[in-house]
């Protein structure tokens, strides 16, 4: 499978070779929320066994947890970092206690601030800062349904906080 | 137990399923649960913004939070995306003692504080509670139907976090509704992820773990889909629309909220359980749902 696009460009292990791996990063991995436990996989694989995308990703999670503990960098890019479905059954499961998919949420962040993600996303945060919500209240549907209107939101309260802690300056050219 | 609650709809309901919340509140109205209207509440954030910002996503719902605590309120939410998001944020801000200085020193020109004194429910942990109750009131049996139940993952996942029911074994909505007669049967992919949190990033993935869901809920005989969270109904009323498998057949098995389900069987009001407008038909199982 190819994904198209800004994200997913690392497809495959074959005929790659990492001379230099970066314990920095595995390190900032491990400062995550969540990341405390990385370094105690020990690659049973359980995560992908239970992953609803093992069979449609090209790197799947293990494999992701692989690369950080080495320190690649290029785990970035794979297709698996925003193909998680966020669904929990990884850290469910995992018998070293990790949190891997709150891990997977974290390098969902890094991989935003490098400017590494499907459009959608960089779109629902626009309109979360300009709106406070991602979808709009259908009225009609409601009138028929008796249902009153939704209670008013000052967006201004929700900008400004958004604002105040940097939501829109992620990247380093914002 | 107080019954009181400030009621967080979230984005997805108001938006597409007006269904949830109409049926939701028949049923509160009729079992005695207050729901306060959530005067300020923004979009919780979900797991969308929790991808983008952990910082701004702590910060959103820690508002959320924050406010129905200087009300005096818990809340409650019909949503398993805003329960699991507003679950997940407490549970951070509760046990870090950095991230809640940092979102309390952010909320404190809106004249909030968090200090972790309200506690977060979905909706069907409070039906769980008054399951005596609901028992009594069944009127209309269901017996017969054959419901493949799906309990989403953030109701369940990650247990430290949601804290409901068993994550590998979950029995407590099952148990409500089979309290109708009708009957939740095992199917392999239940507690499989729906896929809807992919059609952001790739319909063409969740629409596969979709196909592979409703295969599952058709081949093991199921009547109906039954689920507790909007983003799940998404894809099991909305997106199945005119799905087929490989061998061309339809993929299409009538979707209900448990609050329709429930509704039916204690007599509600068919108008404000909304059942006209789940998109999927429900001419299959007209005739046990006495539409």
């Amino acid at each position: 499978m190819t994904v198209a696009g800004s994200w997913g460009k690392f497809d495959s292990f074959e005929g790659r070779k990492f001379d230099v791996l970066d314990a920095e990063f595995t390190h900032a991995v491990t400062e995550l929320l969540g990341g405390q436990d990385l370094t105690a996989c020990f690659q049973c694989a359980k995560c992908s066994a239970g992953c609803p995308v093992s069979d449609k990703v090209n790197i799947q999670v293990h494999e992701v947890m692989r690369m950080l503990v080495l320190g690649i960098r290029d785990v970035l890019q794979t297709d698996m970092i925003w193909l998680c479905t966020t669904c929990y059954t990884c850290q469910e499961r995992c018998p070293q206690g990790i949190s891997i998919t709150d891990i997977l949420f974290g390098l969902k962040n890094m991989a935003f601030r490098n400017g590494i993600a499907p459009p959608g996303y960089v779109a629902a945060r626009q309109t979360l800062y300009e709106r406070g919500r991602l979808y709009e209240p259908t009225d009609w549907e409601r009138e028929d349904l008796e249902l009153e209107n939704v209670p008013e939101l000052d967006v201004d309260e929700t900008r400004g906080l958004l604002e105040r802690l940097g939501l829109m300056c992620l990247q380093e050219d914002e | 137990m107080t019954m009181r609650y400030e009621v967080f709809l979230g984005c997805a309901i108001p938006n597409r399923f007006n269904n949830y919340e109409s049926s939701m509140r028949a049923v509160a109205e009729h079992l005695g649960i207050e729901l306060l209207d959530f005067e300020g509440a923004s979009c919780c954030g979900t797991v969308v913004l929790k991808s983008i910002d952990e910082m701004s996503w702590l910060g959103l719902s820690g508002r959320n939070i924050a406010l129905a605590e200087k009300r005096g309120h818990d809340i409650v939410t019909p949503c398993n995306g805003c329960f699991g998001s507003l679950k997940d944020v407490d549970h951070v801000l509760h046990d870090s003692e950095e991230f809640r200085e940092k979102v309390n020193e952010a909320l404190a020109p809106l004249g909030l504080r968090y200090t972790g004194k309200v506690r977060i429910r979905h909706f069907v942990e409070v039906l769980y509670d008054l399951r005596e109750e609901i028992r009594r009131r069944i009127v209309r049996p269901l017996d017969g139907l054959k419901i493949a139940f799906h309990p989403g993952c953030h109701l369940i996942r990650p247990s430290s976090v949601a804290g409901f029911d068993d994550p590998e074994l979950p029995h407590k909505v099952d148990e409500l509704l089979e309290l109708t007669g009708a009957r939740s049967i095992p199917w392999p992919l239940k507690l499989r992820c729906c896929g809807s949190p992919l059609l952001i990033a790739s319909e063409d993935v969740a629409t596969r773990i979709l196909q592979e869901k409703m295969r599952s809920a058709i081949d093991a005989g199921a009547d109906c889909i039954v689920t507790n969270c909007p983003a799940c109904h998404m894809q099991f009323d909305v997106q199945v629309l005119g799905l087929k498998d490989e061998d061309g057949s339809s993929l299409e098995l009538p979707a209900l909220f448990v609050t329709q389900v429930l509704g039916i069987a204690m007599g509600l009001d068919h108008d404000r359980l909304a059942l006209e407008t789940n998109r999927v038909s429900l001419d299959p199982i007209a005739e046990v749902l006495g539409l």
